[in-house]
């Protein structure tokens, strides 16, 4: 998957998923718990990025997943 | 025709306060209140079993229903905490204190939070095959036993409590059809590991967010309904986040389906009976109820209003 497109889907899930989030490019190198994304509020978020980008994140890989450039990453290898 | 009469419960009068827990493990309030969604969680005293609770949930039975102890013929009891380490089953220490009599069926399940749903199937069967007319289906399953105090994943969500439900031949509702499933592989996800309960939320949340949607559906298929044919969506009440967002993945209206856990948390295999009871008076047409967890396993059940 490009880049351009694991972005769009990771910000997608992450205003989706957290109430009042604007996400913006500089953003995406914060924590997620920095943008206001609580430990509940990931689990869903992994969830529809991984189901929205086809791929299987187990429960490891998500430990390792804190700021949105890593599930960028992650998705887009 | 065999079905749900009716159902009472027991609540604990002690409780712990879920708020003050956060503060206990540093954990904002308004998670606590708005994500997790309990604020009490009712506890056993020192003085309270799983015996006695069932046998408060019956007394509370026979405040509605006129029951002669002499013509129940089966009592099942859902537990995976009972009394004794289950020795002897439960259901037969209920049965003594009760005063029931000699003919008459105990036999104790080890299910969690699909345990109510499986339960009914299983004691509508075992009577039916038996010829038997009125049984009781006690679940009672107090998680405080074995939960680890410093363990904040698991403290914050489970409550004690237990429900009776009136089996019989005169019922009100009755099984229109059922599915159920098991995922051993994933039973690590909730396990009890010297004495005390383990949770991977994660792979819990996963579960419940993927798997009993499916399950739902796919019941729905083989009872040819649709989801507007359901009065009422009875799920385990886990916690909030997990049920809001498990109901929007079934694509089932929010309002035909109750979130009520503020005042008890999570109680396994009751918290079922407990909405459907509460729910009884209404008499919605149709239930379709689901109970998902420990295993793991998941049942979902369609039961439809007598007429």
């Amino acid at each position: 998957m490009i880049r351009e497109e694991a972005v769009k889907i990771v910000m997608s899930m992450l205003e989706k998923n957290v109430e009042g989030l604007k996400m913006s490019e500089d953003q995406m190198g914060k924590t997620l718990v920095d943008i206001g994304v609580d430990s509940l509020d990931l689990m869903l978020v992994i969830m529809d990025v991984g189901e929205a980008a086809g791929v299987a994140i187990t429960d490891d890989q998500a430990e390792q997943l804190d700021t949105p450039e890593k599930i960028v990453g992650f998705i887009s290898q | 025709m065999l079905g749900i009469q009716n159902i009472a419960s027991y609540i604990p009068k002690e409780s712990i306060d879920n708020l003050e827990q956060a503060d206990r493990f540093v954990t904002d309030r308004e998670f606590v209140e708005q994500k997790i969604g309990v604020s009490s969680l009712p506890r056993f005293s020192e003085s309270d079993t799983v015996v006695r609770a069932c046998s408060e949930a019956f007394q509370n039975l026979c405040k509605k229903e006129s029951i002669e102890s002499s013509e129940i013929e089966c009592v099942v009891l859902c537990t995976q905490n009972p009394d004794g380490g289950g020795l002897p089953h439960n259901s037969a220490l209920i049965h003594a204190e009760l005063g029931l009599p000699e003919d008459c069926a105990c036999f104790d399940i080890g299910l969690g939070c699909s345990g109510y749903v499986y339960g009914l199937s299983v004691i509508q069967s075992f009577m039916l095959a038996n010829g038997m007319k009125k049984g009781l289906l006690f679940t009672c399953d107090p998680y405080s036993r074995i939960l680890n105090p410093e363990d904040k994943n698991t403290c914050l969500l489970f409550g004690d409590a237990a429900a009776v439900t009136l089996i019989s031949d005169t019922p009100r509702y009755t099984l229109d059809g059922a599915k159920f499933s098991t995922k051993g592989s994933g039973g690590r996800a909730l396990q009890k590991v010297d004495g005390q309960l383990e949770m991977n939320g994660r792979a819990v949340f996963n579960f419940a967010l993927q798997d009993v949607p499916k399950q739902i559906k796919g019941l729905l298929e083989k009872t040819e309904l649709k989801t507007e044919d359901i009065d009422l969506f009875l799920l385990h009440q886990g916690s909030r986040f997990m049920l809001e967002n498990t109901i929007k993945r079934a694509g089932i209206p929010p309002e035909k389906a109750p979130i009520d856990l503020a005042e008890t948390g999570n109680t396994v295999s009751s918290s079922i009976p407990l909405l459907l009871e509460k729910e009884l008076a209404n008499s919605p047409n149709k239930i379709l109820m689901s109970g998902f967890g420990v295993g793991l396993s998941w049942a979902s059940a369609i039961y439809k209003l007598v007429k």
